[in-house]
């Protein structure tokens, strides 16, 4: 127990002296900070308020849509929801992924046979393809978008967890614990959980921004609820009013940029752990294999490629 | 690291110049045209299946029907058919047809390919998409020039049904052993166009009939169609100039389109087709009174509906639901009698304390329970108008006290809640015809209605009104132009007393032309027809008056 | 050697089994969907349909009314063979017809862009390890991550505004120039080549930071190994210590991932498709769903699942190859 917390301390640490971690946390601290108090400081971001399409002026900081909403507005309140759904889906995508994963990888034999076959079908599912489908049966909003996202995102973070395990399974700290009588229940979430805090937090980076990715292009495909106002349906919107046609490209940019800004932010502090694992050779081995097997960039942001 | 760079530049240098594409002109007299949104075109010439599962313009530019109606003039133009007599008691109806007609192989078009056309769609269900044999008995010609339709009972919108249908010839489908499965791959036609010149998956062209029957039609050599996928690739593709006609929606498009190039860049949209609505369902709570739906209807803003959600493209719907379109059947002096359309707040409210719910302290109406009064206003998920209209009639409601939100649901589960009377307030559209006579079937008919949970192809709302029955049945039985106008004024009076639908703006009709190569297009100075070819049969107009800008050279084949 | 097959045709048992949970969740999905692909069809009309049309949709597509069970049958019968039915969306055009003209531009684009992607950004990534600290190493990756983080489709239609309809530099559309007919001529080839290249650099731009990214933690790691050191040591050259030592052991992982994303090549790239107007598979999904075309969705959903299982099962074989302990 102790020791997976003076670990977790170890790698805080490590983050907060790291300069690409603080230039990635302090972006996402900053959105996640607008997104928090942003929506009460602006005007209403649905209310039609000016002529259509205006370019950005004192009066609307970003320009207006083609309906004559405010596009700052729409770009802070936007980020709230969007932000919500990727970082729930990314903690429940890790939370089933670690507890499939672990008990698979730990549990061994039938159970982890069940388990990876479960694992492997939502792995070869076609996740776009599925979502598609599923998002257009469930009734549009952030509540089905998020448990499409989930549904099909687990899977990855599942099979990486549970190779993680496999090779934690034999480490002496577990011997020891099952020596002094713990259950696998116990040895899994005191012992093994721990170990693998660090992975687990890139993971849990990886899989929010494949949420956010995954969920601004279901969005722009209309796949979501149009009628609330997150980042996706701002470019919805934006090319439904065809704005790089008629020239409004302050409709179309801001939003497109926070997404980016974030998605940046989040993959700043996953290079930071990467740098404070590898170099550190005190477990080499672990994080050698870690490595190989964090998601490879093809399959492991099937936002790329299954949205492409 | 230096190589890298040396290959780099090699291959951005071999790149560079193969990258734009050597322009190309289509051939002078080949019409570019942008129908159907699809991603690759898929070979179907039958005109007998239903609902747009053959290429356009197979019904109507390929296959021709006997007569067309345009509703720009308020008109039937004769086409293969010459013109029609009503017999006794209107159960019978002929139709005489056109001289000198020849389908494109040369064979000669008589009255025997028409029984031969109706009596397929007697043995193949499938292809009975207007139902005709629920009012047939029977058809038979008489001579080579005359059709005889028996009825089974009098049916006088009938004519219109049969005047529409496209007509295939009798030696080339009659030895068609699967006629529901048949692609027709190279059609047999009288129509302006028949001849498949070109079919890719990217890209395919129809050549003009050799022998067609209109003197100097048509103009144009042939039509082609690129295979677009969406509306922001179909407008940059006329933008461009690519396409020389289009009836695709286009978000600010006097500044996209014809302030790029005034003298050529045109578009029409006139409101000859039908009107959208809001459909209240008569079975959920207070909805079923009349004061409360006209309450509803005085509390929505039409103004800024078209404004924000139609792009002023169109204009408010009046309370007779009938379009610009149905100018001659429609009774102006009533409009003004009880204008529930209009804007007007204080009315709303006045109506709703009348009919029994009363503000609450928190601002909401309640019902005669006591509970606030809360409402569903379903949309379709992507239908960007509705949703936009949709947002705006429920900021409008909740104006009044009305706690209304809305929800968009996919296409199919919309539609799927609609049909069986499982929601309480819905955007939706309405039957349209050459006359209003379907619009008020769906509207208040008994005919209609089903019961909440049943499959109701129209009146979704669930209303009927005993008057409107008796009128409706008069209709069908009066070929007469004076008794079936007084009729239809009654029936607008009952859709007016009654408020079954709450109409909230007309639904345009989206057409664009680039000139620069063709003239002819139909336009406000000359509306012989509307100018999108989304108005099936209508388009024939069209498609048989525009003619290139310079005389087209014969190519020497 | 024994081992080997076993082992390989273990993996193809297991394969199987996971696709017939694929093909059975291809049967459930469409049919727990509202509505049916008739009612649908006639919707779209917005009242231009008389209500009849309705029936006679329904007479067209020959709705099943059988159970649930005897359909899952002749599903399976017929999947087994490659008979998906009749596309409702196409009708009357039989599935498998649709399918495979998508099939063969979703290849060309999407296969390119991963086959580019890949092969540049491995090669990037071992450069980067082997120079680390070098410009490529310091630069690269962080611009590379941001032009990963925008959405992709908004590049790409950021792309095609300003390259193609703004300079005019790239064609707006189709994967050939309409002017010309298929066939092996240099000059359709020459237009297939510029129809491409926009698409697929636009792909290959958000998916390089990836693989470099991946390739040169991978190769870190490696080159901090023993016999790394032990090569230099014996005096190789460093070109060749870098690619047949360094390298070889280090691309394992991106392998992995080159097969899946190859697999996952035909789900379509369906953004692509909108933006670009590329005829690809992925506009037919979208469509198919409108449409509530069951066979279609069915058929799509198959090809795709059986290609990333075929691509798994590629990369298990690659993996004993290249890494002969996991026979063990």
């Amino acid at each position: 127990m102790s020791r997976g917390r003076s670990e977790g301390r170890r790698w805080l640490d490590a983050l907060l002296g790291n300069r690409k971690s603080m230039v990635g946390l302090a972006i996402v601290g900053a959105f996640v900070l607008m997104s928090l108090v942003g929506p009460s400081l602006v005007q209403d971001a649905s209310a039609f308020v000016a002529t259509p399409h205006q370019p950005p002026s004192a009066a609307h900081w970003f320009g207006t849509t083609g309906q004559g909403q405010d596009v700052f507005a729409q770009t802070v309140v936007g980020a709230r929801l969007t932000l919500a759904v990727g970082f729930t889906c990314g903690f429940l995508v890790i939370g089933i992924g670690s507890v499939i994963g672990a008990t698979a990888g730990y549990v061994g034999g039938r159970v982890d046979e069940g388990l990876s076959l479960l694992t492997n079908v939502f792995l070869v599912l076609p996740g776009l393809p599925l979502m598609v489908v599923v998002a257009a049966w469930l009734p549009a909003g952030p509540g089905t978008l998020l448990a499409v996202l989930t549904l099909t995102g687990w899977a990855w973070n599942a099979r990486v967890l549970r190779a993680q395990t496999l090779s934690l399974r034999g480490k002496d700290f577990v011997a020891a614990a099952q020596v002094s009588g713990d259950g696998p229940l116990r040895i899994v979430m005191a012992e093994i959980l721990p170990n693998m805090l660090s992975l687990m937090v890139s993971s849990f980076i990886g899989a929010t921004v494949y949420a956010i990715g995954a969920q601004v292009g279901l969005e722009f495909l209309g796949l979501g609820d149009i009628g609330a106002v997150t980042w996706g349906t701002n470019l919805y919107w934006a090319s439904n009013d065809s704005a790089l046609l008629t020239g409004a490209w302050w409709t179309f940019v801001p939003t497109g940029a926070c997404i980016a800004l974030v998605g940046f932010g989040l993959t700043l502090i996953n290079f930071a752990i990467d740098e404070i694992a590898n170099p550190a050779l005190q477990s080499e081995t672990i994080w050698r294999k870690q490595l190989s097997v964090t998601p490879p960039p093809g399959a492991a942001t099937p936002v790329e490629v299954g949205l492409a | 690291m230096t190589r890298i760079l040396l290959v780099g530049a090699l291959v951005a240098a071999i790149l560079t110049p193969a990258c734009a594409e050597p322009a190309m002109e289509p051939e002078p007299g080949v019409l570019v045209v942008s129908r159907e949104q699809v991603g690759s075109w898929v070979r179907n010439f039958n005109p007998l299946l239903a609902g747009g599962l053959a290429r356009w313009p197979t019904r109507g530019g390929i296959y021709e029907p006997l007569m067309v109606h345009n509703p720009a003039q308020g008109a039937w133009t004769p086409w293969l058919a010459t013109g029609f007599t009503w017999g006794e008691d209107v159960t019978s109806l002929s139709f005489s047809l056109r001289e000198g007609v020849r389908w494109s192989d040369g064979e000669a078009f008589t009255a025997d390919d028409v029984v031969f056309t109706f009596d397929l769609m007697k043995k193949v269900p499938a292809f009975d998409t207007q139902g005709h044999w629920r009012y047939l008995r029977s058809v038979s010609a008489p001579d080579p020039q005359t059709v005889q339709f028996a009825f089974a009972r009098p049916f006088v919108p009938g004519m219109e049904k049969i005047a529409h249908q496209v007509i295939v010839p009798r030696h080339v489908w009659e030895s068609v052993e699967e006629p529901v499965s048949w692609t027709n791959p190279d059609p047999v036609a009288t129509g302006p166009f028949t001849e498949v010149r070109r079919f890719d998956h990217q890209v395919w062209e129809l050549g003009k009939n050799p022998n067609y029957w209109m003197d100097g039609a048509p103009k144009i050599e042939a039509l082609r169609f690129p295979a677009i996928p969406s509306n922001e690739q179909a407008t940059i593709a006329l933008m461009h100039g690519e396409v020389d006609w289009a009836g695709n929606f286009i978000p600010a498009i006097d500044r996209i389109f014809a302030g790029r190039n005034p003298e050529h860049h045109r578009y029409w949209f006139p409101n000859f087709g039908g009107a959208i609505f809001l459909y209240p369902n008569h079975t959920v709570g207070p909805l079923k009174d009349a004061r409360v739906r006209k309450a509803l209807s005085r509390a929505i803003d039409r103004d800024k509906v078209v404004q924000v959600a139609m792009y002023d493209y169109t204009s408010p719907a009046d309370v007779s639901g009938l379009s610009d379109g149905y100018a001659q059947w429609r009774d102006e002096a009533a409009l003004t009698e009880d204008p529930w359309t209009d804007f007007d707040p204080a009315e709303a409210a006045r109506l709703l304390d009348e009919a029994g719910l009363p503000l609450g302290e928190d601002g909401l109406r309640r019902g005669t329970d006591g509970q606030p009064v809360t409402l569903e206003l379903s949309c379709i998920t992507g239908w960007s108008d509705w949703v936009r209209a949709a947002q705006v009639i429920a900021r409008n409601l909740q104006g009044v006290g009305l706690d209304v939100s809305v929800k968009s649901y996919d296409f199919g589960a919309w539609f799927d809640q609609l049909q069986r009377g499982e929601f309480a307030l819905s955007i939706g559209w309405a039957s349209y015809g050459p006359t209003p006579y379907g619009f008020w079937v769906g509207a208040m008919s008994s005919g209609s209605m089903f019961p909440i949970g049943e499959v109701a192809p129209q009146n979704w709302h669930r209303f009927s009104d005993p008057e409107a029955d008796t009128l409706l049945a008069a209709f069908e039985r009066t070929a007469d132009p004076a008794e079936q106008e007084r009729i239809a004024h009654a029936l607008q009076a009952r859709f007016q007393a009654t408020a079954p639908l709450l109409p909230l703006f007309l639904d345009p009709s989206w057409g664009e032309a680039n000139t620069t190569r063709f003239t002819g297009f139909p336009s406000a100075e000359n509306p012989y027809s509307r100018l999108s070819p989304n108005h099936e049969l209508e388009f024939l107009h069209v498609l048989t008056r525009i003619a290139p800008r310079e005389p087209v050279v014969a190519e020497g084949n | 050697m024994g081992g080997t097959a076993r082992y390989l045709l273990g993996r193809l048992g297991f394969y199987l089994l996971a696709a017939w949970v694929a093909l059975s969740l291809n049967f459930l999905i469409p049919r727990m969907m509202p509505g049916d692909p008739a009612t649908v069809m006639f919707a779209r009309f917005q009242g231009q349909l008389s209500p009849e049309a309705m029936d006679a949709l329904r007479e067209t597509f020959g709705l099943s009314d059988a159970s649930w069970w005897s359909q899952y049958w002749t599903y399976l019968r017929h999947a087994l063979v490659g008979d998906f039915g009749t596309s409702v969306a196409y009708f009357p055009e039989p599935v498998t017809g649709v399918l495979l003209r998508g099939l063969f531009w979703t290849v060309v684009l999407a296969g390119s862009a991963v086959v580019v992607a890949f092969a540049a950004g491995t090669l990037l990534g071992t450069l980067a390890a082997w120079r680390r600290g070098g410009w490529l190493d310091s630069v690269l990756p962080p611009v590379l991550a941001l032009l990963g983080a925008f959405p992709y489709f908004w590049l790409a239609m950021l792309a095609l505004f300003v390259l193609g309809f703004g300079m005019g530099l790239f064609p707006l559309r189709h994967a050939y120039s309409d002017q010309l007919t298929p066939g092996l001529s240099p000059e359709f080839l020459a237009s297939v080549f510029r129809h491409t290249l926009l698409p697929a650099l636009t792909l290959v731009a958000v998916s390089l930071g990836g693989w470099m990214l991946a390739m040169r933690n991978t190769m870190i790691g490696v080159l901090g190994s023993d016999f790394i050191e032990y090569a230099h040591a014996r005096g190789l050259a460093p070109r060749r210590v870098m690619l047949a030592y360094a390298a070889r052991n280090a691309i394992l992982p991106n392998v992995t991932g080159f097969g899946m994303a190859l697999g996952f090549v035909l789900g379509g790239a369906l953004l692509t498709e909108i933006i670009f107007s590329y005829p690809v598979q992925g506009y037919l999904l979208i469509q198919s769903v409108r449409a509530q075309d069951y066979p279609l969705m069915q058929g799509l959903f198959l090809t795709i699942s059986l290609a990333v299982l075929a691509a798994n099962w590629f990369v298990d074989c690659a993996t004993v190859a290249l890494d002969p302990r996991t026979r063990r």
